[in-house]
């Protein structure tokens, strides 16, 4: 049976972890603030920031996903984003919380140039998968 | 099952505990029941509380600046917006967490019919008349 092998980089390095940790704090410093918002959309909001930050953290075969997490995350904080610009109300903890999820995109960034090697790794990753996909699919009985 | 797969498996637990208290007070109200307070002399008041106005309607004096009572019993922030009738903003109040209030000062509105709304939640809203 073939093993998907992802092209993720070793996280041994503490700079990884410290990079890590803070992409999943920033994560939930906007879950929390969008929860404290209250309202539907503003929870649902929140809850898939929280879905995300435990995405990044599973452990085992998950690792070898977690660039699709990454990616997932970079579009919902760009969605959010996105969202706010179009419809979302100014005030004070409005800024607070879209300069968190600003920083939280250049870590992402960061992150996905030093583990997947960039927009590159990640097409790769996407190839790879496809690839998988297409192979689990030929071998399942017609 | 690593030392590591240990520490990931904590915070992940952590993390599901953190979401669980999040959705449990998202928003929360101070749970007042008191009655709303009365409103300023020549302006009106409405109380925001369970992400909702306590009233759908209210009134102030057309021609003349007026004074908006605005007290919100959430911890949500919320303001209060009024618009005209194609939709152009005619003044935006403060936002703010509760529990707390302000007290808005209304431009002159010409007589006649508005909307008022949260801007945060826009779920939130009602109809400003002007007479």
């Amino acid at each position: 049976m073939d093993t998907f092998r992802p092209r993720t980089r070793s996280t041994t390095d503490p700079r990884f972890a410290i990079l890590h940790a803070g992409i999943v704090g920033l994560t939930l410093t906007t879950a929390v603030i969008h929860a404290s918002l209250g309202g539907l959309l503003f929870t649902l909001n929140a809850i898939g920031y929280a879905t995300f930050a435990t995405g990044l953290l599973l452990p085992g075969r998950f690792t070898a996903w977690r660039w699709l997490m990454r990616l997932g995350l970079a579009g919902f904080t760009l969605a959010t984003i996105a969202g706010w610009l179009l419809f979302g109300a100014r005030f004070g903890l409005a800024y607070v919380d879209k300069g968190v999820e600003v920083v939280l995109l250049l870590a992402l960034a960061l992150d996905v140039g030093l583990e997947d090697g960039g927009p590159a790794g990640v097409i790769a990753h996407i190839r790879d998968t496809w690839q998988m996909a297409r192979r689990y699919a030929s071998r399942r009985p017609r | 099952m690593t030392r590591r797969d240990v520490s990931r498996a904590t915070a992940i637990a952590t993390i599901l505990a953190i979401a669980l208290v999040l959705g449990a007070c998202s928003g929360g109200s101070s749970g007042s029941t008191a009655p709303a307070p009365s409103a300023p002399t020549g302006g009106a008041v409405v109380v925001a509380q369970d992400l909702k106005f306590d009233r759908q309607t209210i009134a102030v004096p057309a021609n003349q600046a007026a004074p908006l009572l605005f007290e919100n019993r959430d911890s949500a922030p919320h303001n209060v917006t009024v618009m005209a009738a194609d939709g152009t903003k005619v003044f935006t109040g403060e936002t703010f967490g509760g529990p707390g209030s302000r007290t808005y000062q209304l431009p002159s509105l010409t007589a006649g019919s508005y909307k008022f709304q949260c801007d945060v939640h826009p779920d939130m809203k009602g109809t400003l008349t002007a007479g």
